[in-house]
Order: structure tokens, then sequence, then C-alpha cells
């Protein structure tokens, strides 16, 4: 039986070639990661502080905007073809969304690590959330809104597919695949005109000096717009993974589409209109707002309460087809020797603890305890930074082989790898929650003050930092394991079926669930009312209290800042 | 059940935020054990899934996969 690189082989290619860019962000974001934890814990200092926010800065968009970002646009090609079992309409369409995404992200790479060469004139330590007054080179904003018109064509390009395959077929239900796809393309395209906003007619002339300031409020707010559902944009290709894949490496079906379905459009509506929950201590946005988006947000918690209950119904059902009895014995006929099963299932099992500090994140009142600390990386490492991040790594070992003819170098590697993974993060993100609590700042370099010490609840600092820098330490390991298999598997021979691709159909199938899940367009339209909703107000009252340019200059790198601070102190 | 190899690198893995949220647990209830605590705890638990290796991988071997 023949593989999707024998079905598909252009559509294969430019899968291989997104997970190429994907996987070498990886590499470089995890290594400017360990670099972070061993510099910021005191251990290892190779860099002057001063480049710390260089660093941090490529980290997080190297690896939460890049490599996910980019796994995703192949992973959404492979999902549409395979499930619409037909090539995408034109691939010249398809390889110049790949050209242009690729270009943006080099583009903002370059602006970024330009930072550490000072020479150059060219720097964007602005972090991956790009606040003003913090400004990067143009280069930066550019390549960014490059990157994401490229995203654009490339829903454009799937949503072409699927007109054509309706026009095939007038009255089938969208594959389940195919219909996560154009869900989650949708709210992207909705989320993404807060942040191409910000980047076109602000951000952009701020930075080549057309518009001398800027108002930082509004663009924190139109990121934040974006910044949310951002997230939802990481975890969609785990959940298509968790959902379609999980399932079937289990050994058993999906247990419910009508479910799946439910879930996704419940992603659609509720994701924009809670952007504000990340800036609950932001002045000049009132109370009121806040608590708006406060409660938007817990309704979020309902869709993945759902899929936690489908995806684990899947996984008993499948054990139970391969022997597993009793209450909890079933556990055990799970195929864990798989790595690609067993790092997806470690992955949400993280992600149901990150689930439970993002409630507290999420808590108005509670949420000024931890804002701005190390508890925040502590939660989103086990959200993207697992949840995502090694699901993703996980499907590539089942994924990998379907778009190269060729096997898996090492499974025990692979098995390994993912093991390392979750034990490495749970030394770091557990050390981070707590180092949190005890009032360490996130994004700092030398969190270490005179005549000052944190006090924890339990254990010394001295223990936490020795558990970030130790924990991060195995998960650099566990990223060069990865890397190392993947690239030893493309030097195998091909051969016929490197890896049983076939996924069955769901227990509970698509005739079972409404007509109206279907129904986009009604989705969409609910979706922009409950966007202008929760932002009409906000946004307005923002642009009304300082003006949509502000009144604020550039800082083009910290250090004028810095050097600005000492003369005004002087 | 058997206990597969496998089996035992997911559990030695799962036992390691067990043994560290154990100390977490003592800490509710006002006392506050040492970091070596910590080791003791994953070192029993380690036993332990050895042990359960050990009593169940006979049949592995006397039936065959
Ligand atoms: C090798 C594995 C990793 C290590 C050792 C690591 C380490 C760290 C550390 C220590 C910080 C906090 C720095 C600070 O606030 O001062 C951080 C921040 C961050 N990490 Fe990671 N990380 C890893 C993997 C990942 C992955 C896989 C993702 C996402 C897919 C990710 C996304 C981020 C983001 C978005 C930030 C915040 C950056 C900011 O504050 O602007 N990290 N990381
Ligand atoms: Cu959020």
């Amino acid at each position: 039986m023949a593989t999707f690189v024998d079905r598909y082989p252009e559509e294969a290619a430019v899968v291989r070639a997104t997970f190429v860019v994907a996987f070498v962000s990886l590499g470089i974001g995890a290594f400017f990661g360990l670099i972070q934890a061993l510099h910021r814990t005191g251990y290892v200092r190779i860099l002057d502080s001063v480049d710390y926010y260089t660093i941090l800065t490529g980290h997080g968009v190297l690896l939460a905007l890049v490599f996910t970002i980019f796994f995703l646009l192949g992973l959404f090609t492979w999902a549409v073809a395979r499930s619409l079992e037909r090539p995408l309409p034109d691939i010249r369409l398809t390889w110049a969304w790949f050209g242009l995404t690729t270009t943006g992200a080099t583009l903002v790479a370059v602006a970024i690590l330009a930072g550490l060469i000072p020479s150059l004139g060219v720097s964007a330590d602005v972090l991956y959330t790009f606040y003003a007054p913090l400004q990067a080179h143009p280069l930066f904003y550019a390549g960014l809104t490059m990157f994401i018109v490229g995203t654009w064509m490339a829903g454009a390009d799937w949503f072409l597919a699927y007109r054509a395959w309706r026009a095939d077929n007038p009255d089938d239900r969208i594959p389940l695949q195919t219909f996560m796809v154009l869900t989650t393309m949708l709210m992207w395209y909705l989320s993404t005109i807060g942040v191409a906003v910000s980047a076109v007619f602000f951000l952009l002339p701020w930075s080549f000096g057309i518009v001398e300031t800027v108002n930082p409020l509004l663009t924190r707010t139109l990121f934040w717009f974006f910044g949310h559902p951002v997230v939802y944009f990481w975890l969609m290709p785990a959940y298509l993974l968790w959902y379609t894949v999980l399932p079937k490496l289990a050994g058993g079906r999906l247990f419910s589409d009508p479910l799946a379905r439910v879930v996704f459009v419940l992603f659609l509506l509720l994701s924009t209109p809670v952007g504000i929950h990340h800036q609950y201590l932001d002045p000049g946005i009132s109370e009121g707002f806040k608590f708006i988006a406060m409660t938007n947000t817990m309704f979020l918690l309902l869709p993945s309460l759902l899929t936690a209950f489908t995806v684990v119904a899947s996984m008993e059902h499948g054990a139970r087809q391969r022997g597993g009895e009793g209450y909890f014995k079933w556990l055990g006929a799970l195929p864990w020797r798989d790595p690609a099963f067993t790092g997806m299932a470690l992955a949400g099992l993280m992600f149901a603890a990150g689930g439970f500090s993002g409630m507290i994140n999420a808590g108005m009142n509670i949420n000024y305890l931890i804002h701005n600390t190390l508890w925040v990386p502590g939660h989103f490492h086990m959200t993207v930074g697992t949840a995502v991040a090694l699901t993703m790594m996980a499907g590539s070992y089942w994924l990998v082989p379907q778009l190269t003819g060729k096997r898996l170098y090492s499974r025990p590697i692979g098995l390994l790898q993912v093991v390392l993974w979750f034990v490495g993060m749970v030394f770091m993100s557990n050390a981070m929650h707590r180092a949190g609590l005890a009032g360490v700042p996130r994004r700092t370099a030398e969190p270490q003050y005179q005549s000052f010490d944190f006090s924890t609840a339990l254990g010394s600092v001295g223990e936490l930092q020795a558990q970030i820098a130790f924990g991060g330490f195995l998960l650099f390991v566990s990223v060069v394991l990865f890397l190392f298999n993947i690239l030893l598997s493309s030097f195998e021979t091909p051969m016929e079926s490197p890896v049983d691709d076939s996924l069955p159909a769901p227990l509970s199938g698509a005739e079972g669930s409404p007509l109206v899940l279907d129904d986009l367009r009604l989705w969409t339209g609910i979706a922009i009312v409950l966007v202008i909703l929760a932002y009409t107000l906000p946004l307005g009252s923002i642009v009304t209290d300082a003006g949509l340019f502000g009144d604020s200059p550039g800082f083009p790198v910290l250090i004028d800042a810095v050097a600005m601070l000492k003369e005004v102190v002087a | 059940m058997k206990l597969t190899r496998a089996g035992v690198l997911i559990l030695v893995a799962f036992s390691v935020p067990v043994a560290i949220e154990l100390r977490t647990v003592f800490g509710l209830f006002g006392i506050d054990l040492p970091l070596a605590a910590v080791g003791v705890f994953e070192v029993i638990l380690v036993a332990a899934i050895l042990v359960a290796y050990a009593i169940t991988a006979e049949p592995e071997t006397a039936t065959g996969p």
C-alpha cells in the first residue's frame, strides 16, 4: 500500500519543506532556551546580560511563532490533501505561500539576531510580544507582515481545495480533518486583523519615522486581540492529531466526530473576544471590560474539557480493543513502546496540568499574584511548550515516514526522547511555577538582587534555580535527540509502506452530527458579532484617551532606554 | 498484567512529578521536608516499579510475546 508521498508527491515536497523550516527553528530556539535557563539561574553566563533580550526574543519568536506555525502549515496541507483525497488546486500557489512565509520568517530572524552585532545598527530586542514603545528595525515588522500574509494565502489555498471538492461532492459532510483546518483558519483570519492593523498602520510607519509616536496601549490591545487566538492556532494542530491520529495509534477509533466538530466551532467563536485577559494589569482599560473578558475565558474551559473527555474515551476504547480490562488496568494495554503514541499521551497529560495553572492566570483577582512572574513561563511551557511542541515532535515520528517513504531511524531513541522531554519539563516548569509564587520575575537576565531574598513557601531559591537549569538541560538534550533521529531517518532506504497510515472511521460518525455544524458562514458571522461586542468599547476608550498615534516616542534598543534613564537620574 | 520495559520507562517518568509534589503535600500539613526527601521518595518509587517489573516479567519470558 502506497503512502502519502506516493499519492501526492508534490504536496509531500511542500510539507517536507515546511517541516525543515520548523525543525531548524526548533534547534536554534532550544539552544537559546538552554542559554537562558543557565544564564538567569546564574550557572553559566556565556553572553553579556545586555544581550539577554536578543536571545529571549529569538527564543520566543523562533519557537512560539516559527516552529509551531510552520509545522501547522505542513500538517494542514497534509490533512487537507489526504482527507479530501485530492491534490491541492495549484501547487504554484502552495509554493508561493511557502516562499512568502519563509522569507518573512527569515527577515524577522535576521533582524533579531543582528542585535548580537551592534555595528550592523539593526536590532529587534522587542520580545515576541513587540510591545511599543520598545522599537524594532522596520525589517522585523515587514518580515512579520509578510509571514502573516503568507499564512492567509495558505488558508486561501486550503479553502480553494475545499471548494473544488465541494463541487464534486455537493451533498457530503465536510471530512473531519478539513473541517478542523477550515474552522481554525477562519479564527486565524479574524484574529490576525488585530496584529496586521497594529504592524501596518502603527508600528511599521513609526519604525520608519513616518509617524513620530505610538499609543502603546492601543498596539498592545491589538496584539492581544491576536495574541490569545494565536494560542489556539498553536493548539489546533495538536488537537487535530489528538482527535484524528491518537485514537488510531492507541489501537482504536475516535469516540465521537460530532463532539470534535462542536469543539472546533466553540474555539472559532470564543478565541478572540478574550484577549484582554492578558491585560488584567494594564491601566487604561476599565475593570468592567476585564471582567467580561474573564467571563468569556471561563467559557473556553468547556471545549477543553470536552476534548479531555473525547480523547481519553478514544484511548480507552483503543486499549480495550487491545485486550485491556478493569477500571485502570486498561492503561497498561496501551502501546507505550510507540514514541508517537507515548509522546502525544504525555503531552496531553501535561496539558491537563497546564490547564490548571491557566485557570489561576485567568482569574482577574488571583492573576495579580503571578502576573509577570516566572509562573507565567512555567504555565506556557506546559501548554505551547509541551502540549503543542511535544505533540508535534511525537506526531513527526508517524508523519515524516509518510512524507519521505522512509522508516524512522530509531523508535527506542524516539521513546527516550519524548520521555526525556516530559521529565525535563516537569523539573523546569514545576520550579518556574514555584519561583513565580515567590515573586521571581520573568524576562530578567539576573533575577538576583543585593540585600534582598525571595522567600519561598518550600525549599530554597537555590534549589529552584538548580531545578530550572537541570530541566532546561534535559529539554535541550531531548531536542538534539529528536533532530538527529529525524536527520538520520532521511538516510534510510525508501520502502513500500514505512508506517501504517490508515485512519479508521470514528465510532460515532459525521452522519450523527447536526448539519448546522458545517455551516461555516453562520459561525463566522456569530464570531464577528462577539468580537465587535467585546472590543468596540475598550478600543474606543483607548483611542479617545490618548489618540490613535498616542505620544510615545520609540526606544530603539533597551540600552538607549537605560542611557536615557541615567541622564534623567543624573 | 505484565509490565514491559517501555512501561517501566513511563512509570519512572511519571514518578518524578509524584516525588516532587509529595513534598508539597507534606508542606501543606506544615511538615517541611528537606530536598533529600524528594530523592528518597524517588528511590522508593523507582524500587517499587522495578520490583513490580521483576515480579510480572516472568510470564513474559515464559509465554513469549
Ligand atoms: C529546550 C527547551 C526550552 C528551554 C530550556 C526553555 C527555557 C526558557 C526560559 C528559561 C524562559 C524564561 C526566560 C525569562 O523569562 O527570563 C523561556 C521563555 C519562553 N519560552 Fe522557552 N524553553 C524551551 C522550549 C520552549 C518551547 C518548545 C516553546 C514554544 C513552542 C517556548 C516558548 C517560550 C516563550 C514564548 C517564552 C517567553 C519569551 C518572552 O518572555 O518574551 N520555549 N524559555
Ligand atoms: Cu490568553
